[in-house]
This record gives structure tokens, sequence and C-alpha cells, in this order.
């Protein structure tokens, strides 16, 4: 699987509680749009630092690089870049 | 109105003595204390000339932000009963409590499309009111510098109302007055020692008492309020203290382990921090004295208290924390406390029962729910429903509580709220909800299903169909399926027991 596979796997799972893919598009704010509050937040930090072996510092958990699908699979591909 | 504090007399007070002061800073938006009273009280002459009167209840269903704050002290001063609930509930939880309250006005955040759907079905369109996010103009009003004089209300009348359960059987609106609601602060102020030259970065929301109390006891000294929507970043939260030079922070067990885990505290300039207060459930010693290393040049209040007390019944003065690590304190002033056993009969020192307490503090009672607050209410004493100790010294120790409610962050749930909506679902035979130990949540929630036999449900769709109808908080974040549930010999469930069955 993609990184963005996995990502949307992983939310799509554990907080919308479905498989079916429509019901999360890469852009929309996981946030706002109530997909995920803060401990889901902090879930998927985890979940990146496990499964893609990165470890995210503490100015790194900013919306920019976590509140959408697109931000997550940049960041992660960023992360993994500069290894 | 008598000589007793109120609330709105503390806003007068504090608007006539300091009105250049921030009372709230959110994001770019400031609003000084003369700002914030000229909202409230165009907010409160708004309410009056469309029709509220005395008593009557106006909800308001918000996040913080000055506009929260500006409405909720317009009610008061508009002699009107301030409903606060919690913005992150979902529609049957609102027109519930809407129902239960019977609501003249709502007032909601302009995002909030279930409190939107809630509002309209249960007034008028013209008084459901929405934020619009701009401290110049709240709620589309035109800022007037004259507002009519704050309505003489009886101190002791019902002035708040806060719902501690959801939709289950009869809702519980904890019914507090302003002088429970201005007792309560001046007390907090006191062994805080706050003062106008305060400041605190809040992320406790002001539907919680705990966020209430800290609204109503930095406005009574004129101290600064610097908002910060939610932990989700916690870095940003600290930088937020370190650049705003805050003295002060608030939180539950939950914040704190978060903080230490995520963040490198000492990587950030918070000399500026005076104290931490920690209330909402207990801490473990070992995280207080992690806390304590992490912020050396800040004292650590620990605190306990209730909704149904306001908010605060004892704190734990930061030097006797060594003295008495595991303690939540002493009673706070005003306040005595009683530990009683099963015969209703006042315990020795050291032996565990009920604890009991009675103060300017306790709520007038649950909202139109006389036998609930017979329950709890006897003789002005008020049974907390927890379990404890007093030492010789009069410092308590809680262990544990009697009643199911759950404690998971900073949230109170009760188990048989979310029964009800897993037994919406027909595959659903039967279902038990506990809190479950966690490292972060403190608990988090677990539901046990027995399936009918031979129906397929799987965890997923469990917590899909929990997803539509609960709050986010309330999602059990485990679902396992289980052959029977433990029950006495009676029928009565074992909740004690599932707890143990992680």
């Amino acid at each position: 699987m993609s990184i963005k596979q996995q990502v949307r796997h992983f939310i799509l799972t554990n907080y919308l509680f479905t498989e079916d893919p429509s019901k999360l598009a890469d852009a929309q704010s996981l946030m706002q749009s109530g997909a995920m509050d803060s401990t889901g937040i902090l879930e998927l930090i985890m979940f990146l630092e496990e499964k893609f072996a990165i470890k995210i510092a503490d100015d790194e958990m900013v919306p920019d690089n976590l509140d959408a699908v697109d931000n997550v699979v940049a960041f992660v591909e960023r992360k993994q870049a500069a290894r | 109105m008598s000589g007793f504090p109120t609330l709105v007399g503390n806003l007068l007070q504090t608007a006539a003595r300091v009105p250049q002061a921030t009372a709230i800073q959110d994001g770019a938006a400031t609003v000084t204390y003369e700002q914030l009273l000229q909202q409230a009280g165009t907010i409160a002459r708004e309410l009056r000339a469309q029709g509220l009167q005395d008593g009557e209840r106006v909800v308001l269903i918000m996040q913080n932000s000055a506009e929260f704050a500006a409405a909720y002290y317009a009610v008061l001063m508009a002699g009107g009963v301030a409903v606060l609930l919690n913005a992150a509930a979902k529609l049957r939880d609102f027109e519930a409590w809407l129902a239960n309250c019977e609501a003249s006005f709502v007032l909601t955040d302009a995002d909030n499309d279930e409190a939107t759907l809630a509002a309209r079905a249960s007034v008028a369109a013209a008084r459901h009111w929405r934020s619009t996010g701009n401290p110049r103009s709240p709620f589309g009003l035109t800022l007037s510098a004259e507002h009519a004089p704050p309505r003489a209300v009886d101190e002791h009348a019902p002035a708040c109302i806060l719902y501690t359960s959801g939709t289950t059987g009869q809702p519980k609106g904890v019914v507090l007055s302003q002088a429970n609601l201005a007792s309560n602060a001046a007390a907090i102020v006191q062994y805080l020692g706050l003062t106008g030259d305060d400041s605190i970065v809040t992320v406790l929301p002001f539907y919680y008492s705990y966020g209430s109390s800290v609204l109503h006891t930095h406005v009574q000294v004129g101290a600064r309020l610097v908002l910060e929507k939610n932990l989700v970043y916690p870095h940003i939260v600290v930088a937020s203290i370190a650049r705003e030079r805050a003295t002060g922070f608030a939180g539950v067990p939950s914040t704190f382990a978060l903080l230490l885990s995520r963040v490198k505290l000492a990587d950030h300039d918070l000399a500026a921090m005076r104290y931490v207060t920690q209330a909402g459930g207990a801490m473990s010693p070992a995280l207080t004295q992690k806390l304590r290393e992490a912020l050396p040049g800040a004292a650590v209040f620990v605190m306990y208290g209730q909704t149904e007390a306001t908010a605060r019944l004892t704190y734990l003065p930061p030097h006797m924390l060594d003295r008495k690590l595991g303690s939540v304190g002493r009673a706070i002033a005003g306040v005595d406390i009683e530990v009683r056993g099963e015969n209703g009969a006042v315990l020795d020192t050291g032996g565990v029962g009920s604890i009991w307490v009675r103060g300017p503090n306790v709520m007038l009672g649950y909202w139109c729910n006389d036998v609930a607050t017979a329950a709890v209410k006897h003789d002005g004493w008020l049974n907390t429903g927890d379990m404890g100790s007093l030492d010789a010294d009069g410092y308590l120790y809680l262990s544990g509580r009697r009643s199911d409610m759950i404690k998971t962050g900073a949230h109170r749930v009760h188990p048989q709220d979310i029964e009800d909506v897993i037994a919406e679902l027909p595959q659903v035979q039967e279902i038990a909800v506990a809190g479950v130990d966690d490292e972060r949540l403190g608990q988090a929630i677990k539901a046990f299903i027995v399936p009918v036999p031979g129906a397929s449900l799987s965890p997923m769709q469990v917590q899909a169909h929990c997803r539509q109808r609960l709050a986010a908080y309330k999602i059990p974040k485990f679902v396992e399926m289980v052959d029977s549930l433990p029950r006495t010999m009676t029928g009565k469930l074992r909740r004690a027991e599932l707890k143990q069955r992680k």
C-alpha cells in the first residue's frame, strides 16, 4: 500500500468506522470536518511514527503537517527524504 | 441586589476599576473589560427587548470565545438563566436538554450544524442567535455604550444550568445561583492568590464547571484570559504560554500527561508561570512529581470538586504537596467535609466512606428533577458520590467513585447514555459499557456486547452507529463481543467486574 492508502485506511477505519473511501476527501480538514478530535490526532502521530519509522518533533505537530490526508502524506514524504 | 457578591457585580466593578485591562484575547482579537461589559450590556438589552423574562432559560451552545463570555454575563444581567451545553454534543443530546430546560432563546456558534438544527426545532427563528466571531458585533448586534442597568435578581435564584448527563432517563441539569458561582470564585481567587497581574492560557471549555470557574475568577480580579481552542497541537499551546508570558495554566490529568510526553517544556521560556492547577479526576503522584520537575518555578495546585458543588471543594496547598502526596487537599473557605459510613454516621479519622459536603457552593438542585435532587441533598449537605477518607489534619484522600460515571479525558460520561445508543442496533441482545484504564485518557470507553444468536455484527459497525448518534469522545474505543455479561443473582450488572476485563 502507498503512504496515502495506509493513512487513509487508518483514518477511515479508526475514526470514520467505514471502509468506504468516498467518506474521506484527501484535502478535507480532519479537525474541522469532525473526522478526528485531539486524541485522534495524537493517535495519528503515533501511527505515523511507528508505521513509517519517523520521529515527529514537537514543533512539527502543526495543522500544516497533519490536518488533512494530503498534508500528512506530503509531511511523511519530506521526513523520509530527509532521513 | 444585596451586599452578597454576584458575577454581574464582579464584572461591573472590574470594568469600572480597570476598563482598559485585557479581559479576553482570542487569536488576534482582544477585548478589554470595558468592551466585555459593553458587549454583555448590549446582548442583555436585546434579550429583554425581544421578550426575555426573569428566570427564563437562554441556552448557549458555543466553543470558548469572547462572544461566549459576553453572552454568559449578558444572560445574568438580563435576569435570565444561562444554560451552558457541551458544544461537541450531538443532536439527540441537544434536543433532550433544550426540551428539559424549556429554552426561550438559543445562542449557537454559526458553524455548529447539529446545534443549529436543534435550535430551529426548539425556538422561533428570531430567538436563535448565531455567533459572528466578531467581538465588535456579537451575534450581529450593534454595540451600544448605553446598556440598561442589570436586573435586580435574587442572588440565590437559579442563574446557570450545567448538564452532567445525557439523554438517559431524565437529564440532570445542575442548577447554580449567582451566590454559588461568586462565592466559589472568591474562594478560588483567595487560595490561588489571583490578581489583575495574572493571565492564563486556557484550553478548558467554559461549558464545564472547571472552565467556567477559570472565567469567573479572572473576571473577578480583572486578569487576562488567553483562549486556545484545544490541545490538539500541544506545542502550539505551550508556545502561546511562553509568548504571552502567562502566569497560570489549568488542566486535567490527561492534559498534563499529554504536555509532559509530547513537549519539551525546558525548551520554552515559561519563567512567568507562577502556578498550575489540576482537577478533573485523580492524577497519579508520579505524574504530579513529573509536572513539578518540569516546571520548577511554578506552584502546583492539586484540587478536587464537582459540578454539583459549582466547581471547587478542596485544594492542596503547594507547600504541602510532599507531606500530603496523594491527597486532594483540605476544604476551601466556607466548605465543610464529612466522611460518612453505610449507616450515615460520621466516620473517625482515616475511615473510608461517602464524602458529604456543605457550603455556599452547593447547588440548588437538579433542574425540574426533585427525585434526583433528593437522592443527593439532605439538610443542606451534598453527597458527592465519591468515596474517601480524612486524615487528622483534615486532608482528604479519594478512593474511587461509587457511581458508574466514566471519566475520559476532561469528560464525564454515563455508560447508560452509550448503552442506549448501541441497544438501538437490532443485532444487539445485551450491552454493557464500562471505563477501562487508559494511560492517556485516565479511562477509555469499552463496550461489551452479547449479539443476537446468528446475527453478524462487527466492532466497526457499532462504532459507526455511535458516531452518528454520539459526541466523538463518547464513541467506545474498544468493542468486544462476549457470550454473556457478569450479573449478580438478582440480574444486576456487575460493572466493576467488566472494568477488570480489559
